[in-house]
């Protein structure tokens, strides 16, 4: 059997029209090439495409739920453009609730990162303030106090950026 | 008059840039135009023995720039064609020897004698390129339709990009294989041009009289057989201005494709 069918397909290969051969290595390449072209031309690497999407699904899923694990993050060239395609599959839209419950945990979530980050800077002001304390103690008292208003002006800013950036997505 | 300096490039070693200038150089002087032929690959010179003058040089460019010689002196004349001729690269120094605004110097004189100066680019992006680029206003990137000569395309042609001085850049594509374009085991010039999005001046098919054509030291466009030779020709006439169609590659030669074509028509009208 397995000898007729090897001959009966070199056979039919021979009077087979060679385009529908089906696609050989030639499509894996242009794929492939396409993608570490884009990477060079952008200076993305795959660590930094990985990040944007998991941003781009957190962003989003505030909004829809979607099928995360289809989710396609593809770079497609038009001309001298490139373009970012971004394929999800939404499950279902959320509701207007659910929508301001989950800016509400996000909302949250940052205010946690916040004291986080000051609590950080602040024992990394204490380290500091080991080192310089002989000198002026005083100086540094006043240092301490001046760090949280720096880091509130800094949240607003961070605010404002996201608010920048709903608007340009919408 | 001033002539055009084009600078022949690929990035990738080995693609055929050396070849490319012989031979374009040749057609061009072969269509009446005065060439002159440079060869800036300091330490790895071919360009003259593509050529067949390995035995003729005297002076190379780095004695030109050090004043050993002027730079007349160091021109070598071409064999055959009294219109073309090739200010070669020394083979014991390396790219350090020269840098762009020698070269630039060297264009600037040259173009003002002849209708062509080509730049024969070594491989690499660093100084080597920067020097050879130095001079020219338009340039040829050669590439294959391999993915890693496409890539090393792709970073030249942004780099070129990147140079106020090239005003035009255009890809020749070399090696093509149009067999295996068929059977989809090689990316098709369409596929090419797509991904680096740069307009064509040549396709060049794969032709082994390229290596017997290179162990003589004479450019196959003085092959009028020889189908590289002639797609080499219509290169030449393109940059001339001239609006010459590409090559059909795909027409079947052999007696065998010729029925596989036939039993292809027959099953497609069926």
């Amino acid at each position: 059997m397995g000898l007729f069918s090897d001959i009966y397909n070199t056979v039919a290969k021979f009077f087979r029209p060679q385009e529908e051969q089906g696609d050989a290595s030639k499509s894996v390449a242009t794929n492939r090439l396409k993608l570490v072209l884009m990477q060079d031309r952008t200076n993305l690497t795959p660590k930094i495409l990985e990040q944007m999407r998991g941003e781009l699904i957190d962003l989003l899923s505030r909004y829809v739920e979607l099928d995360k694990e289809l989710l396609e993050l593809n770079f497609e060239q038009e001309g001298d453009q490139v373009a970012l395609m971004l394929s999800i599959p939404v499950i279902r839209a959320k509701d207007e609730e659910e929508i301001e419950a989950a800016l509400k945990a996000e909302a949250e979530k940052l205010e946690e990162k916040i004291e986080e980050l000051e609590e950080e800077i602040d024992n990394s002001d204490v380290i500091s303030d080991d080192n310089i304390e002989e000198n002026n103690s005083e100086e540094n008292s006043t240092n301490l106090t001046s760090t949280p208003d720096e880091m509130n002006s800094s949240k607003n800013n961070e605010q404002e950026i996201s608010f920048e950036e709903c608007h340009t997505e919408q | 008059m001033t002539g055009r300096v084009i600078v022949i490039t690929s990035g990738k070693g080995g693609v055929g840039k050396t070849t490319t200038s012989a031979n374009i150089g040749t057609a061009l002087a072969k269509a009446g135009n005065k060439v002159v032929l440079i060869d800036t690959d300091l330490g790895l010179r071919n360009l003259d023995l593509l050529l067949g003058l390995e035995n003729r040089i005297v002076y190379t460019i780095v004695d030109v720039i050090e004043e050993r010689c002027k730079l007349k002196q160091a021109l070598v004349k071409d064999k055959k064609n009294p219109n073309l001729s090739l200010l070669a690269a020394a083979q014991t120094r390396d790219k350090t020897a020269v840098n762009a605004e020698q070269l630039k110097e060297i264009c600037d004189t040259l173009k003002e004698e002849n209708d062509f100066v080509l730049v024969d680019c070594p491989a690499g992006i660093e100084q080597g390129f920067q020097n050879a680029v130095a001079g020219a206003s338009e340039a040829i990137v050669v590439t294959t339709p391999e993915m890693s000569a496409i890539r090393d395309a792709d970073r030249i042609i942004g780099l070129l990009e990147a140079k106020e001085e090239i005003k035009s850049y255009k890809l020749l594509l070399n090696r093509v294989r149009p067999n295996l374009i068929k059977s989809n085991e090689m990316m098709s010039v369409d596929d090419v041009v797509e991904i680096l999005s740069c307009p064509l001046v040549g396709i060049i098919p794969e032709d082994t009289g390229i290596i017997t054509s290179t162990n003589k030291g004479e450019p196959i466009v003085n092959d009028e057989n020889a189908l590289a030779g002639k797609a080499y020709r219509n290169v030449a006439q393109r940059i001339l201005g001239e609006e010459v169609p590409f090559l059909d590659l795909d027409e079947p030669k052999g007696f065998m494709a010729k029925i596989k074509n036939a039993f292809a028509k027959l099953k497609a009208k069926v």
